[in-house]
């Protein structure tokens, strides 16, 4: 009962990795294609999940969507990880005033939301597009991970191993390698998962916004745009992209859970079974 | 002590609107009939104004809210592109074409109950040619003028440098705006006017309040208030018409969502057509660009009715050129370049680029440009040319990046102007379209007979499509749904402005 969360998360997320890597090398229509006598069909034998207002194939954008979100959320939270990380873990052995400054400073760049950041970013860059918006999600989830590393080093450095690694005179970086690294891996692992839901909320939400991925490139928050005018003659266009951004995004969440739950059963909320 | 003193009229002030609203309903009801019924109209719009004066700002919503409703012209376009009186009640041309005298309203006043006389005229007009910040759309527009005399209050001479036939045209429009020479330096936060609706309120982003002028010069308007709201998300706008908080929509942003106002007792659908043609325009300073080979592979690459059935749901015209049906020069050029995708193909081998040919396409964030940006990649990856879209905010980033800096290689864009084909002959606009032929039939037609106009005009339309200096892809729609009981509102746009002071209702 406990792994279902797990399994269906890893399930969730298995379909989106493998539409991604179909993508890659097979679509059954080029996704951009647009034949205007074939506009808003239904689901059929040819097209599988109906074509949309330009007659494009809508399951060659979902495939190819697929990869995109799967790109917006391995690069944004790399980025937030590879930034987040060391400086939250910086914080932690630091604890004096250095420590409390990039605290600070995080909970300050925490205030912005995503959203915001993107379109501040657009603006200094002249456009919209996939890439600054990954930048931008990338950016927002920094102090996410600055604060769940410096919580777990915190923690992580009140233990007897660290005191004796200093008594037996390993440097910072050593300790910091050896000890705090490795013991707040589980922790960063399930932010990683998390945050990786979010980013591609957050890419979905801003291409809907007509500020994240261009026209032409299927990104699944783009394929909400271009259906919303069509509300109310054909619905059912709304609903594939939309299926697909949940069921990515609880997939991603539940492994998160599913993660945390597995690797570390002190984090194990609300159970008192140990 | 503070808080609690700060509160009560509060509460007062709620207690009170509550009653207030009692009172309304019930008068409303047939009660007391003491109260008169407020008449508030509002109107949907998108693209918020950033700020109120049309002589320093581009934004298209100024003109829109205030021309002809708060601000007015010595006179006015109609609906057939005739010359209507206004503030002017006659006017009068040289044989020479050189001078224009205006007989002025002599009943006209700003809304101030300031006089309305020629100096006021004259201080507009002459702002415009000398004030350093208003636009340089609007000065070449009246750069005619050589200089504006007062013989006496009610009379208004222009002198011109030379005979200009598109003059009278500009002056109905913004350009000829006449504001209160009083109210000058505050025109962005207080738009001061002589029409029969005074500003009120402007709330940045939300929405724009007008009320009736109380001591209007001319025929008053039947309604005591009316307001633009403006609307980011089209879904929303066509929502809050259907539960009755707007009256109008203005310009209907998705084509596809008029189905559901086709319930005629509620609504009424005016289809017409508006000035802007929606142009892919090509960046003539790009070497590529300058192969008229590869500006026709890409006018046969496209197929345009099938564009604008896609992107618009069919509403719209083809045009084929840059004149809207509205104008007396316009011929049907949209069978200038069929759809011929094996033509266009062997243009671009001709041209050297069998091998393939990129091209960067920067859109604007409206929603017609990136729908038919779709189109167009598609249609041009048939034939070879690999395009790269990306999207620019609008209106800041794209001025910037395309207007300004002229960083594209296509764009697309509609252009809502009247009688914006003289821009192509200006080669420092961001079409940078350099084709001194052109440019000497629109000098003529500018500063020839007036009996010529037509046919020069016509020409100088036939040479931009033959010469395929855009993709001129298709005219916007005016797509306007308004509440089953008003008329009044024009179905063809031919002015900057939604002209509110025509609209009535039947039921009052």
């Amino acid at each position: 009962m406990r792994r279902a969360g797990l399994i269906a998360g890893t399930a969730c997320v298995g379909v989106v990795v493998v539409m991604a890597l179909v993508a890659l090398f097979w679509t059954p229509y080029d996704p951009g294609q647009v034949e205007a006598s074939q506009a808003l069909a239904q689901p059929s034998a040819a097209h599988l999940f109906g074509t949309d207002g330009f007659g494009r194939d809508i399951f060659s954008q979902l495939l190819v969507g697929a990869r995109i979100c799967l790109q917006v959320g391995i690069v944004s939270v790399a980025i937030g990880a590879l930034v987040g990380v060391p400086l939250g873990i910086w914080a932690g052995m630091a604890p004096g005033r250095i420590g409390r400054a990039i605290m600070r400073v995080s909970d300050v760049l925490y205030a912005f939301p995503a959203l915001l950041l993107a379109i501040l970013l657009a603006a200094a860059r002249g456009s919209a597009s996939t890439g600054t918006a990954m930048v931008a999600i990338g950016v927002s989830t920094v102090p996410a991970f600055a604060r769940v590393a410096h919580g777990a080093t915190r923690s992580v450095m009140a233990r007897d191993y660290v005191a004796a690694a200093r008594a037996s005179g390993i440097g910072w970086g050593g300790i910091a390698r050896t000890h705090v690294l490795v013991n707040i891996a589980p922790v960063v692992l399930v932010q990683t998962s998390t945050s990786f839901g979010l980013a591609i909320l957050a890419e979905a939400g801003l291409s809907y916004l007509g500020i994240g991925t261009a026209p032409t490139t299927p990104s699944w928050g783009r394929m909400l745009y271009d259906a919303q005018k069509y509300l109310y003659q054909a619905p059912l266009q709304l609903l594939w992209p939309g299926m697909f951004i949940a069921v990515a995004v609880l997939g991603f969440n539940l492994l998160g859970d599913g993660l945390r739950d597995a690797l570390d059963p002190r984090l194990r909320t609300g159970r008192h079974d140990d | 002590m503070d808080f609690r003193i700060g509160r009560r009229p509060l509460i007062g002030a709620a207690l009170a609107g509550s009653l207030a609203s009692l009172v309304g309903c019930s008068s409303k009801d047939g009660g007391s009939g003491s109260q008169a019924q407020v008449h508030d109209l509002v109107v949907g719009a998108t693209a918020a104004p950033d700020a109120l004066d049309p002589s320093t700002n581009t934004a298209a919503a100024i003109s829109q809210a205030l021309l002809y409703n708060v601000y007015e012209t010595l006179l006015k376009v109609d609906g057939k592109g005739a010359y209507q009186p206004l503030l002017a009640k006659s006017w009068t041309e040289s044989p020479d074409g050189l001078s224009y005298t205006f007989t002025l309203e002599p009943n006209a006043r700003f809304a101030s109950g300031a006089a309305l006389d020629a100096s006021a005229v004259k201080t507009s007009l002459d702002r415009i040619g000398q004030d350093p910040t208003t636009l340089a759309t609007l000065k070449s527009q009246l750069a005619a003028i050589d200089r504006v005399e007062t013989p006496d209050p009610g009379t208004l001479v222009l002198r011109l440098k030379h005979p200009d036939n598109f003059l009278l045209y500009f002056l109905a429009q913004t350009a000829g705006i006449v504001y209160e020479p009083s109210a000058l330096s505050t025109l962005n936060q207080k738009p001061a006017g002589s029409g029969p609706f005074v500003f009120s309120a402007w709330s940045q982003g939300e929405s724009l309040s007008l009320v009736r002028n109380a001591s209007y010069w001319g025929t008053p308007t039947k309604f005591d208030k009316a307001t633009f709201k403006y609307y980011a998300d089209p879904n929303a706008e066509n929502a809050a018409l259907s539960s009755g908080d707007l009256d109008i929509i203005s310009n209907v942003q998705a084509p596809q969502a008029l189905g559901q106002f086709k319930d005629t007792s509620r609504f009424t659908i005016l289809d017409g057509t508006t000035m802007s043609e929606v142009v892919m325009g090509f960046n003539h300073s790009r070497p590529v660009f300058g192969d008229i080979r590869v500006r026709r592979a890409i006018n046969y690459a496209i197929n345009r009715p099938e564009l604008l059935q896609t992107v618009a749901d069919g509403h719209g015209r083809l045009i084929g050129s840059m004149v809207p049906p509205t104008d007396p020069w316009y011929e049907d050029l949209s069978n200038t370049y069929s759809f011929d995708p094996d033509k266009a193909r062997s243009l671009l081998a001709e041209a050297g680029h069998s091998s393939g040919l990129t091209l960067a396409l920067r859109v604007p964030t409206l929603p017609y440009a990136t729908a038919a940006a779709t189109f167009v990649t598609s249609a041009l990856k048939d034939v070879g040319i690999t395009v790269t879209v990306d999207q620019l905010d609008f209106p800041a980033r794209w001025i910037d990046e395309v207007m300004t800096k002229g960083n594209y290689d296509m764009t697309i864009i509609g252009h809502a102007e009247g009688r914006d084909i003289v821009k192509w002959a200006d080669p420092q606009y961001y079409w940078h379209y350099d084709n001194p032929a052109f440019q000497k039939l629109i000098q003529q037609a500018q500063t020839g007979p007036a009996d010529e106009v037509n046919g020069i005009m016509k020409k100088a339309a036939e040479m931009l499509a033959t010469d395929a200096a855009a993709d001129f892809l298709y005219l916007l729609a005016n797509l306007v749904v308004i509440r089953a009981d008003l008329s009044g509102v024009a179905e063809n746009l031919t002015s900057d402005s939604f002209d509110l002071t025509t609209i009535s209702s039947k039921d009052f």
